[in-house]
């Protein structure tokens, strides 16, 4: 069962970096810059979004690679 | 609420570029492009590869344009006076009004995931930026614990599969789009990838 999972999860992840994921956009220094401009940003008309708490910010931080 | 830290490093790389991919495009659709998103996206490149195409181009123009003009083309594309040419909400599209059942449904799945709504916005939670960050943060753990994948692709097949890739394949063809036209290109890919990835996972 472990090594199906795995097989699986291998494939999705080759597929990912052949679809173009592994270099479309992934500017590595740049790409924290991108969440916290987003985050700073004022709500405006057609923004919704949701709670911005300390939480959601430290996760962006985390999610930079 | 689970720290998030505690999962983020367990976070797979690829997922990552995921939740990355979905806060690009949030970037671009919650709000006119400042001076910094185009600097940022000015410098995106991509492989030979559609998705890396579609980067390419849009790092090109984002080269070119002034925050003025961009801001212009957001707001003929989604303001308007009324209306932009695009309205980029999951109820609009699925049922040709705001505010409709999308919105109630996805407004059930936020209470239940822990995800709330700014007390500043005033816009409906169905707007195709919104819906990006929610998954961002779904993959990232911004909400809790990082969302397992089954999870994950029945938000993404409640709330965005039905809509969104005909709502990039629009963007690519409007009228006032030239920025947002590889905007549209990354998304309408990104979601086919997004489609098809999640059969490989669940």
């Amino acid at each position: 069962m472990k090594k199906e999972q795995e097989a699986t999860a291998t494939k999705r992840r080759d597929f990912l970096k052949l679809a173009g994921l592994g270099s479309a956009t992934a500017v590595a220094s740049a790409a924290a810059a991108v969440v916290p401009a987003e985050a700073k940003e004022e709500p405006s008309a057609g923004r919704a979004g949701y709670r911005e708490t300390a939480h959601v910010k430290k996760a962006y931080e985390l999610a930079r690679f | 609420m689970l720290a998030a830290e505690a999962w983020a490093d367990d976070i797979p790389p690829e997922e990552r570029l995921r939740a990355h991919q979905y806060q690009v495009l949030a970037g671009f659709l919650a709000a006119p492009p400042d001076a910094s998103l185009l600097a940022l996206s000015s410098r995106f490149s991509g492989n030979d590869s559609e998705l890396g195409r579609a980067a390419a181009d849009l790092a090109l123009r984002a080269g070119q344009i002034t925050p003025e003009a961009a801001s212009q083309e957001y707001h003929d594309l989604f303001i308007g006076i009324g209306r932009g040419e695009l309205v980029p909400y999951a109820s609009y599209y699925l049922t040709g009004f705001l505010n409709e059942m999308p919105l109630a449904k996805l407004r059930r799945d936020m209470a239940s995931l822990g995800i709330a709504r700014a007390e500043s916005v005033k816009e409906p939670e169905d707007h195709i930026a919104a819906l990006c960050e929610m998954m961002a943060g779904l993959i990232t753990g911004a909400f809790g614990a990082p969302l397992e994948l089954a999870a994950q692709r029945a938000f993404f097949d409640r709330h965005l599969a039905s809509w969104a890739p005909v709502f990039f394949a629009d963007l690519e063809k409007a009228r006032s789009a030239s920025l947002y036209v590889p905007v549209g290109t990354l998304g309408r890919v990104f979601m086919g990838i997004e489609k098809t990835a999640f059969m490989m996972a669940t």
